[in-house]
């Protein structure tokens, strides 16, 4: 269908169709093979050292910087469906983040596992996720009127380890002012872009969460029987899965338009700002209809420990609200609104600017 | 995987975003000019058949017309800028509305040639205002519940029964009704069912207005008694109108007025937050996102539409999520409002109208709860 879309008229966003037919066998055999859920989530190495040599793990970073030079069509295709499987590994932190950091501050990249995080002026950054797991932590530091990123190896910080509510690791992490002045400065907007950049990724791998969950919850409601037939049947239960699956495709529309803006303008499209925030806010208020109704359509069964469906639920939860929580980026969008005003609402809707009145 | 519900979004291209400005151009000078006052929830209550007219001159009705039919040849996509375009702005569209955007398809698709030749053209123009009568008084949701009958007679079809809620019957020239044409068959209840082309203005035709509950007229009754229609204004093939009537539904439920009846309400919030007349809230962010995905989410069906693939659960999709919205809108707007408004100030204006529009959006081109039906059945529940 979109290989007929005249280019003038829409332009297609889909990902790579075989790229995504790959992930999604190796995240299924991933799902199919891995142990029980437990209450906490630990770095699985081996599924880290087969993303690697696949060229997953910095699939959208440059291919000078060692990365595989993938699009971010492809790049949240991928986290989409590694979260979907719940895989427990920093594809975000170490492959759309650090690596890119490293890239805008011309720092050189050996590929060992990294995370990302923005310490405070104290350089104490908060929720650092897989802290414990990385070889080397790269900072994002606004040093006075500068900002810098810095690669500060394992031994050189303090890291006090903690679980965020999915029980990914998640860890408070002091490092030495010293080490952070001494980072390579970047431009200001990279200090923008990666707020950008970090809560976009982040909607990429709900939406895939959302996804796996209908599937689960569509499966469950057709099975399950209750009153001598399947619970899919009653009116009341057909009504929870459609609003729970129309709200995770409301979702997805509006982070594949944020990504589709991104990469068409190589992150530099000043209607970035507007549609990451949509994306933000779509995905993040339907996180509340998501789980809630999930939950309510698997009865008790889903809220075991041994059932898959919290492994996506508390990660949703936990995700949205990051690099900015729901309300903040609602914040953002009424002062959009507001400083659009009437006669240009709609010019800010479609473009993300609000263009000057005619 | 599931089958996504909706197909992948899509982007704008530059000659969509050239015809978008072309047409907010011209409509910025219409409000400018006076040509109207811009309102909510348009394309039901505004009619103006004058303005109607001046966008068929200007090329903006009938684009999906071939242009041997009079229309203009151009994509659904060309369409959908256009009339997002009239929504945003609150124009009097409701005279080209049900014509524009499922009267001219499905002639398209079901008409003879005559038929084409007779009321296409005059789609395109703006000249031909057009009703819907499938809602009785016994048939709402349970639309194949129909008792208007048609009576084979010489050289056509006598109808008789009463058709209820259409909109515009009294403004309109004519309009499309299903009718019973064979005996209830109770294995098949969607057989024996016709459509038919009925001019409002034919011998048996009587028309009683319906008074909504802000006192304004849209609704009507529309009484049938032994209508005489030609065979020759028959519409496809007798005893195939349930098809018919559902093959267009993709058509009638994705489109922009499904989320954007109460755009200009929200516009007018955005300017009232921002001079000091409403508090500042991050609920007005908020329904701005909505309504931003739901405009790629509409886009990318009317993509699927221009492509003839399946889109029927996508509509229902962005049906039951736009029209919940656009509501939503008119709620939220009078949590932050007082009472102690000025008559003649534009929100409280647009806001009364639009609460009272509101329960009608989740209810017309079929209710939400059947809606949820049509996406369970999508998810495989049904
Ligand atoms: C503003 C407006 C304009 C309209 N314009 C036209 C027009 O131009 N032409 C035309 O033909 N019709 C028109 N209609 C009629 C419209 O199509 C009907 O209102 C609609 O189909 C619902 O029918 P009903 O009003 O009889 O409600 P009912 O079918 O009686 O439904 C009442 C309530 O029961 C619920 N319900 C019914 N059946 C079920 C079920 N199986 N499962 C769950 N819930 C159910 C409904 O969702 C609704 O909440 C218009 C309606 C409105 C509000």
């Amino acid at each position: 269908m979109s290989a007929s879309l005249d280019p003038r008229l829409a332009r297609s966003t889909s990902a790579d169709p075989d790229l995504v037919a790959m992930l999604s066998q190796l995240f299924d055999d991933y799902r199919a093979a891995r142990s029980a859920p437990r209450e906490v989530i630990d770095f699985d190495a081996e599924l880290w050292a087969r993303l690697d040599e696949l060229g997953l793990t910095r699939l959208t970073a440059s291919e000078q910087s060692g990365g595989s030079g993938a699009s971010w069509f492809d790049g949240a295709a991928l986290l989409a469906l590694a979260a979907g499987a719940g895989a427990p590994v920093p594809l975000l932190e170490h492959g759309f983040l650090a690596a890119w950091l490293l890239e805008a501050a011309g720092l050189p990249n050996d590929g060992r596992l990294r995370t990302v995080c923005r310490p405070d002026p104290a350089g104490v950054a908060l929720n650092v996720t897989y802290g414990r797991d990385a070889a080397s932590i790269v900072a994002l530091f606004e040093d006075g009127d500068e900002w810098r990123v810095a690669d500060v190896p394992v031994d050189r910080r303090s890291i006090t380890r903690g679980r965020n509510l999915a029980g990914e690791p998640s860890e408070t992490v002091e490092f030495d002012l010293a080490d952070l002045a001494a980072g390579a400065t970047v431009e200001e907007e990279v200090g923008e872009q990666f707020h950008l950049r970090g809560a976009l990724a982040r909607c990429a791998q709900v939406c895939g969460a959302f996804e796996r969950i209908v599937e689960l919850v569509v499966a469950h409601v057709r099975e399950r029987e209750q009153f001598g037939r399947p619970i899919g049947r009653f009116q009341a239960v057909q009504r929870l899965v459609a609003d729970l699956a129309a709200e995770a495709s409301l979702a997805r529309a509006a982070t594949d338009t944020a990504v589709a803006r991104a990469t068409d303008s190589d992150w530099t499209d000043p209607g970035l700002l507007f549609a990451v925030g949509v994306a933000k806010s779509c995905v993040g208020h339907a996180a509340s209809v998501v789980v809630r109704n999930a939950h309510q359509a698997l009865g008790a069964i889903g809220t075991t420990l041994e059932h898959e469906l919290h492994t996506l639920t508390k990660p949703a939860l936990a995700r949205r609200s990051e690099f900015g929580s729901i309300h903040e980026w609602d914040e953002t969008l009424t002062r959009l609104a507001t400083s659009a005003g009437h006669d240009r609402l709609w010019s800010l809707v479609t473009t993300g600017r609000a263009a000057p009145p005619h | 995987m599931t089958r996504a519900l909706v197909p992948p979004v899509v982007t704008e291209g530059p000659d969509l975003t050239k015809l978008r400005l072309e047409v907010r151009a011209f409509l910025d000078d219409q409000v400018a000019d006076g040509r109207f006052v811009p309102h909510v929830d348009t394309w039901l209550t505004r009619w103006d058949r004058e303005f109607t007219r001046e966008l068929g001159r200007r090329g903006w009705l009938g684009m999906t017309i071939p242009t041997e039919y009079g229309g203009h040849g151009r994509t659904f996509l060309e369409r959908f800028v256009v009339t997002e375009e009239l929504l945003v702005v609150g124009a009097p569209v409701a005279a080209q509305w049900v014509a524009d955007r499922q009267i001219g398809p499905s002639l398209l698709r079901h008409g003879t040639e005559e038929q084409k030749r007779a009321f296409l053209p005059r789609i395109a123009s703006g000249d031909l205002v057009f009703g819907i009568g499938m809602s009785e008084p016994d048939a709402g949701s349970d639309l194949a519940g129909v008792r208007t009958r048609g009576e084979r007679v010489d050289d056509g079809w006598r109808l008789t029964g009463t058709k209820v809620w259409t909109s515009g019957a009294h403004e309109a020239d004519a309009f499309f009704v299903l009718a019973r044409t064979a005996q209830p068959d109770p294995a098949d209840r969607h057989a024996g069912l016709s459509q038919f082309i009925v001019d409002l203005r034919a011998p048996g035709v009587e028309i009683r207005p319906i008074l909504s509950m802000g006192g304004d007229h849209h609704f009507n009754e529309v009484h049938l008694d032994g209508v005489f229609v030609p065979d020759e204004r028959v519409l496809g093939q007798v005893g195939e109108g349930w098809r018919q009537v559902t093959s267009e539904l993709g058509f009638e439920r994705s489109g922009p007025e499904r989320f954007l009846s109460t755009f200009q309400l929200l516009a007018e919030a955005a300017s009232a937050m921002d001079e000091g007349r409403l508090p500042q809230d991050v609920g007005l962010g908020r329904h701005v996102a909505r309504v931003a995905a739901l405009h790629q989410m509409s886009f990318a069906v009317a993509t699927a539409l221009e492509a003839h693939a399946e889109a029927d659960v996508a509509a229902a999709v962005v049906k039951v999520l736009g029209t919940t919205s656009e509501g939503d809108i008119a709620d939220y707007v009078d949590t932050l409002t007082a009472t102690g408004w000025v008559e003649d100030e534009e929100l409280y204006r647009l806001l009364h109208a639009a609460i009272l529009q509101r329960p009608g959006f989740t209810l017309r081109g079929g209710t939400n709860e059947i809606l949820s039906g049509v996406i369970a059945r999508g998810l495989g529940l049904r």
